[in-house]
């Protein structure tokens, strides 16, 4: 089902219960008149029958319905309003009130709700026992799972620069907390609150069944309790238990219902899957040329959607053995899609619509997943934008390089892949010794050396890395840049560098591509493109690098 | 004339002193450079300018345009902040009307503040009823700068104003900081990593590693003829094409 099949399917069916508790009271009579004509089945003036006391069971039903409905209503807002208290505002107050709070929803999660909610109801004597009371003891043993939640997502919020920005412009606290941060937390708040009806609805007719429900008033809880004890069942008076039961299960269907479609349109990960087509759509027929280890040839890449959009357009270039190629652009100019597309990492809704990748003889869009398997990381390998932070933090380094040799070259003999682990991080400048360590024990440089390793392990042709230092300070990265280098130097591999930093593709590569709105608009040699620029695009983007040691003032 | 003096400051978090004894003083006028690379603890300069985090200990006093010092229930009309990522700063389920009228309000100006404010970073005034999701990253952070000048403020701290822009817009960003800067007589201290556009857009720079200000002074002095071991690495480690190609440079 779709998600708006689902909101759809929800909101009729809670639409309609509502309806039947708001309305129905009215036309249905006085549901406690009693008749002598007990028992008797549906049909003729009791369109649902009699209960044993000659009541009509439809005038039961919506009464109790509406019933029902008020205590989960009265229910929903209480906990809301206390969950919203104790996570929102202990969370954004921070300290000991934070904690505070925080211990005390703990303290009410671990406590077993419905024994509490049956020990409390007993505890206060029937005939003070009414539909406020009942409630409040409901809200109190349901809100402390939803502060809990709310003050996760709270914790995240008040650390969020807009909130800073308004308590620096002089906002009050409470103003921080209603304008700023709780219109982000409405579709939490939402889901909480409907999630919070339904229990209510329920334990409200676990505690009526119970005999410990509110004296003043009838619920659909207490229907079911007066058929148990008019042996309903046992007399097969089915049209007595039956429609309250069912109203209490389509009430609650329908609230999960909707409460699913809440969770789908605040996670962008449940929300509808792009159509799936194959991930490349047509190809045109390979060029070959000689030294080239990579050639991409008119290559397209689009997203398909309700709007197209052309990512990569009828781009050409070919990386020579041993090459460090740039490729500079600013975001969305595509670059990083050119690289997945190259990789076939690219997925739906982005297509290659024409166009050829080869590399040393491969026609890469024409390999099978198996393939596929055994090209990637064997022959071309990849370091991704901010890959420091994809190392599994529960594993030590050497789990997760062993795991690449283990996975593409099974035959390796166990000490065989511990030498192979120790020589490439000495390679790129890490100390074998710790293989042993977790990746928080190594800093960002090294983590992000330590991915340069693992993309170096299988003696890779081709390495392509997307802004491998963007998220590394000047120092690290200068020290990565001349690792990059020397290993370029050392073992011949080539490098396709993606970034937007200019400066540092014209001191590390041998040609560079700049890339606009998924073309590229020049491609020359570093020193060509550095000393005698042709496109505006390529001016502007030089332009924009003041240089450290240039005239001052030039810029103004 | 407005001054913000900063004495000794420190931070300590954790007992790691994040900040130890800087000293600095922002004028009218003036545009001051604090450098260095992430973790050196400039940005929690910042933060304890625009009164974020509490320092551990030290000064920070503020002299208002009359000369007298500035109350601390006044300190937030003439001290403002810019964010690093306008993404962030933004809060998206407002308008840019709302960001920058409540400022406006809470300073005792008006509303109709609002399309003036917009005018000087260069947008049109219809841009007050979008919201943040509708603007590109240089809009939103033109708005996050109307906004810090919204209460009138006269000290303005910028931490990375233009790291997470996209670099063809950079300059035009700083260049816009720099006018209202010189047209406004404001204080501005420019929190970056970039030594190149410190150098360019900042009259004294003063580079921090690991909490300390290891070097300071005229920003051609620092950069150019950096005498500190750790400025000099900084400054060898950008990537300078001049180098490979032979070119210029006084290296």
């Amino acid at each position: 089902m779709t998600r708006s099949a689902k909101l759809t399917t929800g909101l009729v069916l809670a639409g309609l219960i509502v309806l039947f508790g708001l309305i129905g009271p009215l036309l249905t009579g006085d549901p406690a008149t009693i008749r002598d004509i007990g028992l008797i089945p549906p049909g003729g003036d009791h369109l649902l029958g009699t209960t044993i006391t000659g009541q009509d069971v439809l005038a039961q039903l919506t009464h109790a319905t509406r019933g029902s409905l008020w205590i989960g209503l009265l229910v929903g807002v209480m906990a809301t309003v206390l969950s919203g208290v104790f996570g929102i505002v202990g969370a954004y107050a921070g300290g000991v009130v934070d904690e505070v709070f925080s211990l005390f929803s703990n303290v009410m999660l671990v406590i077993p709700g419905l024994p509490l909610v049956i020990v409390v109801a007993g505890f206060v004597p029937a005939d003070q026992r009414g539909t406020w009371t009942i409630s409040l003891v409901l809200a109190i043993t349901g809100w402390a799972a939803a502060a809990r939640v709310l003050r996760a997502q709270t914790l995240s919020l008040r650390n969020r620069d807009y909130v800073a920005a308004a308590r620096v412009s002089g906002e009050k606290t409470w103003r921080v907390i209603c304008v700023e941060i709780l219109p982000n937390l409405l579709p939490i708040l939402a889901s909480q609150f409907v999630f919070a009806v339904v229990l209510a609805i329920l334990s409200e007719a676990g505690l009526s069944f119970l005999g410990l429900g509110a004296a003043d008033s009838s619920t659909l809880g207490t229907m079911l309790y007066y058929a148990q004890n008019g042996f309903a069942l046992q007399r097969e008076a089915w049209w007595w238990f039956v429609p309250p039961g069912l109203i209490i299960a389509l009430f609650g269907g329908a609230l999960a219902l909707i409460n699913f479609s809440i969770d789908e349109i605040i996670n962008p990960a449940l929300r509808d899957k792009a159509r799936r087509r194959g991930d490349v759509v047509a190809t045109t027929p390979v060029v070959e040329s000689g030294d080239a280890v990579l050639t991409v040839h008119d290559l397209n890449v689009v997203y398909q959607g309700a709007s197209p959009v052309h990512a990569v357009k009828d781009v050409s270039l070919t990386l020579r053995r041993g090459e460090i190629l740039g490729l500079a652009g600013e975001s969305g100019c595509g670059k990083t899609t050119l690289a997945y597309a190259i990789n076939r990492l690219h997925r739906p809704p982005a297509e290659v619509t024409s166009g050829s990748v080869v590399f040393d003889g491969i026609d890469v869009l024409a390999l099978d997943p198996e393939e596929l398997r055994r090209f990637r990381w064997v022959r071309l390998s990849m370091v991704f934008q901010g890959a420091m932070n994809s190392l599994n933090p529960v594993t030590p380094i050497r789990a997760q390089l062993q795991d690449v040799l283990r996975t593409h070259r099974p035959s390796m003999s166990s000490s065989d892949r511990e030498d192979r682990c120790a020589e490439v991080l000495r390679l790129v400048g890490v100390d074998p010794a710790r293989l042993g360590s977790y990746p928080h024990e190594l800093s960002g440089g090294m983590r992000q050396r330590v991915m340069i390793a693992m993309a170096l392990l299988l003696e890779p042709q081709v390495m392509i890395m997307d802004e491998p230092t963007t998220a590394l300070d000047v120092l690290v990265q200068r020290e990565i840049l001349n690792e990059i280098k020397r290993l370029r130097d050392e073992l011949r591999f080539a490098v396709v560098f993606i970034t937007h930093d200019l400066p540092l593709l014209l001191e590390l590569s041998d040609r560079i591509a700049v890339m606009r709105d998924g073309e590229v608009v020049e491609y020359a040699t570093a020193e060509e493109i550095y000393l005698r620029p042709q496109h505006p695009y390529t001016r502007r983007l030089l332009a924009s690098f003041p240089s450290l040691t240039g005239e001052r003032g030039a810029l103004l | 004339m407005t001054a913000l003096e900063v004495r000794d400051l420190c931070k300590t978090f954790h007992r790691h002193r994040a900040v130890d004894g800087v000293s600095f003083t922002l004028t009218a006028g003036r545009t001051v450079a604090l450098v260095g690379a992430s973790g050196s603890g400039k940005s929690t300069v910042a933060r304890m300018i625009a009164r974020l985090v509490r320092p551990t200990s030290g000064e920070i006093t503020l002299t208002g345009p009359d000369g007298s010092p500035v109350p601390d229930r006044a300190y937030r009309d003439h001290v403002q902040m810019i964010f690093q990522d306008p993404f962030a700063s933004l809060n998206p389920f407002h308008t840019v009307e709302h960001h920058l009228a409540r400022p406006l309000l809470l300073h005792g100006r008006s509303r109709a503040e609002v399309p003036h404010l917009l005018e000087r970073v260069s947008l049109s005034p219809d841009f007050a009823r979008r919201r943040p999701h509708e603007l590109s990253g240089g809009q939103r952070q033109r708005v996050a700068i109307a906004r810090a000048l919204a209460p009138g403020a006269k000290v303005i701290v910028a931490d990375e104003p233009v790291s997470m822009l996209d670099v063809s817009i950079r300059l035009g960003v700083l260049k816009l900081l720099d006018r209202l800067q010189r047209e406004e007589d404001l204080a501005v201290l420019y929190i970056t990593h970039d030594l190149a556009t410190a150098r360019h857009f900042s009259d004294e720079v003063l580079v921090m590693h690991q909490g300390r200000v290891v070097e300071r002074g005229p920003s051609d002095d620092v950069l150019l003829r950096p005498q500190d071991p750790y400025t000099r690495r900084l400054a060898a480690a950008a990537p300078n094409p001049d180098t490979r190609f032979h070119l210029g440079g006084s290296s």
